[in-house]
């Protein structure tokens, strides 16, 4: 068979799959609008807040309206004991409890430090540092405020610099995803896992279905084109498929969710390459050991989480250990998610990512002579079963015609 | 009936066992997946994090604020950068998380009482990551602070501050984290994922399971006369070992791995059933309507369950999503089955307050039912046109 040949039956093989169709641009496309779906709103704002109010007096009055008026809290209820603000909490599943101390501002006029107490529910982390940073926030600015005041009133501007002395403050700014946006956060590293796991079910589909009908017995082109010729113009048709998916993904996607996109258009596809072909390489390694096409959307489905997870962008790789690292390690999409972040989103040369992009290719090359080694044995199996069942025909009809003879 | 419904569902617990790759979906992968995430997050709480330090002053007191930044077991500290943009590039190649710039007159400043600050980048790309660098940060220079003060003891009566964020001021603050005391991560990711992947197994176990019989008897024969009883009897075991898997992942969270649980374990329980019958119903939904295509079936199982995690609200708030993404996430059992989780694990709430999504959860009768009339259809389909 010539590449041509190849080529051509494989398309068809391809397009003519509903499945797989379904699966590689409906996949895509469905899956570009419902992942960021929940974060449209990039970051939570006006968390609800309940609040304590024991002193008021006009002071804590004015503490509550700043806080109030902080982008992350909002105080939608106020209790009279710090009992009944725990019912509260429980009952309307709020996010935190203010809660400002009998006498706050006789104390904080005699110079005693008065405490304000912040809660929240740390069960929701991400919510949780929301609301401290808006609670605290409010209630740093209050005690600069006061801090002021005091000291224009006593007079003193040592009070001033007494005071201001010890604090070294820590200036905390966020260095790549300025916002702090979830749908920045979650966008870039998600989809490099789509483009991924939709490409490997894709291949998969392929290569299982293709297997089963070798296991039934049934022929095809798959079977008599070159394993070499078979592997690499399946890998370069889908790397083309998804090079356009990519772009969709790279190009449409980011700008209509306002993700940055820092890399070097020619640095982002010399990744991309070695990503989608080691993808493909894997997916027709997992397509050629399954009886049945079905199970490669299973096994994918089944290790999305692990992925999501050990990706790296959620949990730190250093705390992840070493043998599920190692493992990691060799799923194509783990190195990717590391390069296309630091290369697109974090704006790092490509020489800095270097060592990602070997171990892309090195991943492409190993399951690629995988893909090939198993490709090659169907072809002599199924030889092999042909060889058998000819023969067996052969004897069965020997042995009518002496029967034939016989009689 | 009564027999003979037995006997159907003795024949699913067979057929359970007999293909390899059902048998492996209901017994070690399972097992194998919770293992796994639990192995993953088995730090709890992410150590020596590295963090880049530029170091302009090179003061007693610069060195002191490292060291500071070194003993907090979040952080590793690296400071062999020595401009601007050297560190720069190390954050932006992702070799450190943070980047921490000690000015150069830091020491003066202080001396001269001068408001000073150090300036921190976090890649808050890595959001998560960003928040413990940062809290960790602010916990260092709390405690610098205090002891700088009560060595110079200027203000006469040193200042007692309770917690990483409260800085010199004339008001405190104390922090409670409530639920999560330790403020552990592990406890936060993990008791939401390992819902969402069983809901992903559970639909897919289904589907799987009703290939299975299709395959072994070939088309919908296997349903034969009595469509709702054998449906009956290949969900009832199901059922069943969904119900082990959820209380098997709940227990190791709860019991193995010791994390507070203040609720009801029946209401849990009782939770997951409906849950797993929840899932169910979607999953057979999924295969009667693809007419038991299975590999489009498990295309669209993957499409719905996969980004279910993303949904629950544990990450990202409900009340701040959108409409629409709001009403898919209640099309999803394992978003009113994690209210309930959450619910009973970190407030103990009242049995009575579940009643809603206990409700939500058993509003999957209609795609179950609707499963049951496609799967009828179906048949008569087949055996009408057997008939002609």
């Amino acid at each position: 068979m010539s590449w041509w040949d190849v080529f051509i039956n494989e398309l068809r093989a391809i397009f003519f799959n509903r499945s797989i169709v379904l699966t590689v641009f409906g996949g895509v496309i469905f899956y570009s609008f419902l992942y960021p779906l929940p974060y449209s709103q990039q970051v939570p704002r006006e968390q609800k807040v309940v609040v304590v109010n024991l002193d008021e007096s006009q002071l804590s009055r004015k503490l509550e309206r700043m806080v109030d008026a902080t982008p992350q809290v909002e105080l939608s209820e106020r209790a009279y004991s710090v009992e009944e603000a725990e019912k509260l909490f429980l009952e309307k599943r709020l996010a935190g409890i203010l809660v400002i101390p009998e006498n706050f501002y006789r104390d904080l006029l005699l110079g005693h430090q008065p405490t304000l107490s912040f809660a929240g529910d740390a069960s929701y982390i991400l919510v949780y540092s929301t609301v401290l940073e808006g609670m605290l926030g409010a209630g740093g600015t209050m005690s600069a405020e006061v801090k002021v005041t005091r000291m224009v009133m006593s007079g003193q501007a040592m009070a001033l610099a007494a005071e201001q002395y010890s604090a070294i403050r820590l200036n905390s700014r966020p260095a790549f995803n300025e916002t702090m946006g979830y749908v920045n956060y979650i966008v870039p590293a998600v989809f490099i896992l789509i483009l991924h796991q939709t490409l490997i079910i894709g291949v998969g589909l392929l290569g299982g279905g293709q297997n089963k009908k070798r296991l039934d017995g049934e022929g095809g082109y798959w079977l008599q084109a070159s394993p070499l010729k078979l592997l690499m113009v399946r890998a370069l048709i889908f790397a083309a498929i998804y090079w356009i998916l990519s772009l969709y993904y790279f190009g449409f996607c980011f700008v209509y969710y306002g993700v940055p996109h820092l890399a070097d258009a020619a640095e982002l596809h010399l990744l991309l390459l070695p990503f989608l072909l080691s993808a493909a390489m894997l997916g027709i390694c997992i397509g050629a050991v399954l009886p049945r096409c079905e199970l490669a959307t299973l096994i994918v489905l089944l290790t999305s989480m692990p992925l999501v997870f050990g990706a790296g962008f959620v949990w730190p790789t250093v705390a992840i250990p070493a043998p599920i690292a190692t493992i990691l390690n060799m799923v194509p999409v783990v190195p990717a998610i590391q390069g296309f972040l630091r290369l697109n989103q974090m704006g790092a040369d490509f020489q800095a990512i270097i060592p990602l992009w070997k171990q892309l290719w090195l991943l492409a090359g190993g399951y690629g002579f995988l893909a090939w080694l198993l490709l090659h044995r169907h072809q002599a199996l199924a030889e092999k079963q042909r060889v058998a069942k000819h023969s067996c025909e052969q004897s069965l009809s020997e042995i009518d015609n002496i029967s034939q003879q016989l009689s | 009936m009564g027999r003979s419904f037995f006997s159907i569902v003795l024949r699913e617990v067979r057929e359970l066992a007999h293909d390899r790759w059902l048998f492996s979906l209901v017994s070690w992968i399972p097992l194998a997946l919770f293992f796994v995430m639990f192995q993953m997050f088995s730090q709890q709480i992410p150590r020596e994090l590295p963090l880049g330090v530029i170091d302009l002053d090179k003061s007693t007191l610069s060195r002191g604020l490292i060291r500071h930044y070194q003993v907090s077991p979040a952080l590793e500290v690296d400071d062999h950068f020595f401009d601007m943009s050297q560190g720069a590039e190390a954050l932006r190649n992702g070799d450190i998380y943070a980047l921490a710039v000690i000015p150069a007159d830091l020491s003066q400043d202080v001396m001269l009482g001068r408001p000073t600050q150090v300036t921190v980048f976090v890649n808050d790309q890595l959001l998560l990551i960003g928040k413990i660098i940062n809290s960790s940060l602010l916990q260092a220079h709390a405690t610098f602070t205090g002891q700088v003060e009560a060595g110079k003891n200027l203000l006469g009566s040193t200042q007692v501050i309770e917690l990483a964020v409260s800085q010199a001021a004339p008001t405190a603050s104390k922090v409670t984290a409530l639920f999560n005391l330790s403020v552990n991560y592990a406890q936060f990711l993990v008791s939401a994922i390992l819902p969402a992947i069983w809901q992903i197994l559970m639909i897919v176990t289904t589907i799987v399971s009703l290939a299975n019989s299709q395959r072994l008897y070939g088309g919908n024969s296997w349903l034969g006369e009595e469509v709702v009883t054998s449906l009956f009897a290949k969900f009832l075991p199901l059922s069943i070992l969904f119900s082990l898997q959820g209380a098997l992942f709940f227990s190791a969270m709860y019991v193995w791995q010791g994390w507070p649980m203040h609720g009801n374990w029946l209401l849990i329980f009782f939770a997951q059933l409906l849950t797993a019958w929840a899932s169910i119903a979607a999953g057979s939904l999924f295969f009667f309507a693809t007419r038991g295509k299975v590999e489009t079936s498990l295309s669209l199982a993957a499409s719905y369950a996969a980004p279910a995690l993303a949904f629950m609200g544990v990450t990202f708030p409900v009340t701040d999503m959108t409409l629409p993404a709001r009403i898919w996430r209640s099309f999803l059992p394992i978003t009113h089955y994690v209210e309930v989780q959450f619910a009973q694990v970190n407030y103990g709430a009242a049995v009575e307050s579940a009643v809603p999504q206990l409700l939500s959860l058993t509003v999957f009768a209609i795609p179950m039912i609707l499963a049951f009339v496609l799967a009828q259809r179906s048949c008569r389909f087949v055996n009408g046109g057997a008939g002609e």
